[in-house]
């Protein structure tokens, strides 16, 4: 099938009746992606030209009228990917109190994932130089930068930055040289200096910009074991412009020191999340495993634009696939990809007050999901996503829907660790150790027996010595945890 | 509000898991299910998935013993008999349940630490002699002498708290 020129709504990713308030803010976000002066890559200019004829078009009453009047009736929706949403209650209840509600949102491919291309990858791995690197970590870090070097495939283009206090760039992206030369230079990287995270991120987002296209996945990996100092707004703020831009970022934190909390805040800006690597010598496996999954990309950049209704809130989301991790929650949430063989599955909790109860079917979400998919440069049209549910006098007495049910008795866990964490950083010790114990609990029940015997470990530490028994535990913990949540998913695809 | 029979936290109407204990929550009058994720995937495999959950205690079972600091549910069927205790390495005697797999060691409970019987729309509990004794509702029980359980009746095996449920109650 050939790909069918994109309507003017299509170009620009709106609805047809979308208002021109929307219409204008969908130009200004295609134009910072595909603005001339930041992409140099052959193509996209085209794409720029169609955004720009069609927000002419439509911004334009009257031209927008004569125009909708040629178009075909819009019956054709989004062809591409498929959506599901399960609840964890067939309907709410008249009640004059708070109550939960969990939706289980999960996007995929309507095609054959064997038919599909793979795309080509637009990666910059930034890799962290300062002198604690020294040593195995930058060892192990510089034999996988040469191994996935020679894995890559024509179309693909990969650029390296080392940065301390300043970032320099070990190889730029569609470089011609040799792959020998790029090798030595890799082999020459040694440790100098502190950590400067702002400084690496913004070399890496040059190198991507290079190669861009829409039809790439681009994306940023950083790799680190410190903290970054006084730069975290700075770093943020550019994750947050990476991400309009649609480039991604992952974050792998080596050893007990890096900042875990700041790095899943900066990666989820995108999309993506951290991982935690323990032993120097997990940074090959972890690096090939996220170069693996970046190539089976579906759909890049899966976002959800809605408003919030009144006196209904989203509390808590998060991905459950194909990377577990916390999504936060804006009013253009950035949900990550969908992967050839793994659907994207988001697990929503919503708080609904009382005052929101006025009809007999009320509206939870109105928004829409938004996408690019990769390997293909012309965009594809939004899907609506309207939740809604029926306000019924009694409770239902169905038994919740086993998938939310599985997904929840680990998100659960997780959430545990999470409050157990706040409490000892707050130096509420006793009720850290009482989470604890309870996760250890949740943790033997389902057999999970050494992740158990590290919580009861430190569960006692933190009730006798007022601390953590080292800098990893609790990271360790949290890892291991939202490990669980994947495997969950995992048994049932 | 929903109070978690496990901790007593009030958790929003709508809620599954305790937000406290972790414990899992029920939206109707049943006790808590089991938490482990393995008997998902059995109802997962399974066509008539709702029935099957509803039905906490099986077809044929005449009580169940919901043991309150895990969740799991243990169902009492086949036989009118049970006794309750923890198996170790060169017992000679079992117990028909083996508490083991729920902490039943750090709890205190003895290898053969009482007995279950059914009795008529009741059941009946004795203590064996056990090393940290037998509580029904919080009042220690002396040992070996027999006493009648109702429905939501809490017992403890030394520090393991264990609600009674009974079908016909």
């Amino acid at each position: 099938m050939l790909p069918r020129k994109p309507d003017h709504y299509v170009a620009l990713g709106v609805f047809r009746d979308a208002t021109q308030e929307e219409i204008k803010r969908a130009y200004l976000e295609s134009a910072r992606r595909l603005h001339p002066d930041k992409n140099v890559a052959a193509g996209e200019t085209e794409l720029f030209l169609a955004v720009q004829e069609a927000y002419e078009v439509l911004s334009n009453p009257k031209r927008r009228s004569l125009y909708d009047a040629t178009l075909p009736p819009d019956i054709t929706g989004n062809l591409d990917v498929k959506h599901e949403i399960i609840f964890s209650r067939p309907s709410l209840v008249n009640l004059s109190e708070p109550q939960l509600l969990y939706v289980l949102l999960e996007v995929s491919s309507r095609e054959d994932p064997e038919k599909l291309p793979t795309p080509p990858l637009n990666i910059c791995l930034i890799v962290d130089r300062s002198t604690s690197m020294q040593g195995e970590k930058l060892d192990v870090a510089k034999a996988t930068a040469i191994q996935l070097l020679r894995s890559l495939r024509q179309e693909d283009t990969f650029s390296l930055i080392a940065f301390s206090d300043k970032a320099e760039v070990i190889i730029p992206a569609m470089d011609a040289t040799d792959k020998k030369k790029q090798e030595n230079s890799i082999q020459m990287m040694h440790t100098t200096g502190g950590t400067e995270i702002y400084q690496g991120l913004r070399a890496g987002i040059e190198e991507i910009h290079r190669a861009m296209t829409s039809a790439r996945v681009n994306h940023m990996i950083l790799l680190t074991d410190g903290q970054t100092y006084g730069d975290e707004q700075e770093c943020l703020a550019l994750a947050e412009e990476a991400a309009t831009q649609g480039i991604g970022i992952s974050g792998m934190g080596i050893g007990h020191e890096w900042n875990d909390i700041f790095l899943d805040a900066l990666t989820s800006k995108t999309g993506g999340s951290s991982s935690y690597i323990s032993k120097p010598k997990d940074i090959q496996r972890l690096l090939v495993e996220k170069f693996n999954a970046l190539a089976s990309i579906y759909a890049d950049e899966v976002t959800l634009e809605f408003k919030e209704q009144e006196h209904i809130r989203i509390n808590y989301a998060f991905r459950l696939q194909p990377e577990g991790g916390s999504i936060s929650i804006e009013p253009t949430m950035r949900l990550g990809p969908i992967l050839r063989d793994a659907s994207l599955q988001i697990l929503f909790e919503f708080i609904i007050e009382p005052a929101a109860l006025i009809e007999d079917e009320i509206a939870l979400m109105n928004g829409a999901l938004k996408m690019f998919i990769a390997a293909r440069s012309t965009p594809v049209p939004p899907i609506r996503l309207k939740i809604s549910r029926r306000v019924e006098k009694e409770p239902s007495m169905e038994a919740p829907p086993v998938r939310i049910l599985s997904a929840l008795s680990r998100l659960t866990l997780y959430r545990m660790q999470e409050r157990a964490r706040l409490a000892a950083d707050e130096g509420r010790f006793d009720a850290a150790a009482t989470h604890l114990h309870n996760l250890a609990t949740h943790l033997l029940s389902q057999g999970e027996n050494s992740l158990a015997k590290t919580v009861l470990f430190e569960a006692d530490n933190l009730e006798s010595k007022r601390k953590w028994s080292a800098g990893e535990s609790k990271k360790d913990i949290k890892y291991r945890t939202r490990a669980l949540l994947m495997s969950s998913t995992k048994e049932k695809t | 509000m929903i109070a978690c029979s496990n901790c007593k936290h009030s958790n929003m109407d709508g809620a599954l898991f305790c937000a406290e204990c972790g414990s899992q929550l029920t939206g109707n009058s049943f006790v808590t299910q089991n938490i482990t994720t393995d008997r998902f995937k059995d109802l997962l495999d399974s066509t008539g998935k709702e029935e099957q959950y509803q039905n906490f205690n099986g077809e044929d079972a005449w009580g169940s013993l919901h043991l309150l600091d895990t969740g799991h549910v243990i169902s009492l069927a086949a036989k009118s008999e049970f006794t309750l205790g923890r198996v170790s390495e060169g017992q000679p005697i079992m117990p028909d349940i083996d508490l083991s797999p729920y902490q039943a060691y750090a709890a205190g409970v003895s290898r053969l630490h009482a007995v279950v019987k059914r009795g008529h729309h009741q059941m009946t509990f004795m203590d064996l002699g056990s090393a940290n004794g037998s509580f029904i509702n919080g009042k220690r029980l002396a040992p070996n002498e027999e006493k009648s359980l109702s429905h939501g009746d809490i017992v403890s095996l030394g520090k393991m708290k264990i609600q009674i449920l009974l079908k016909n109650a």
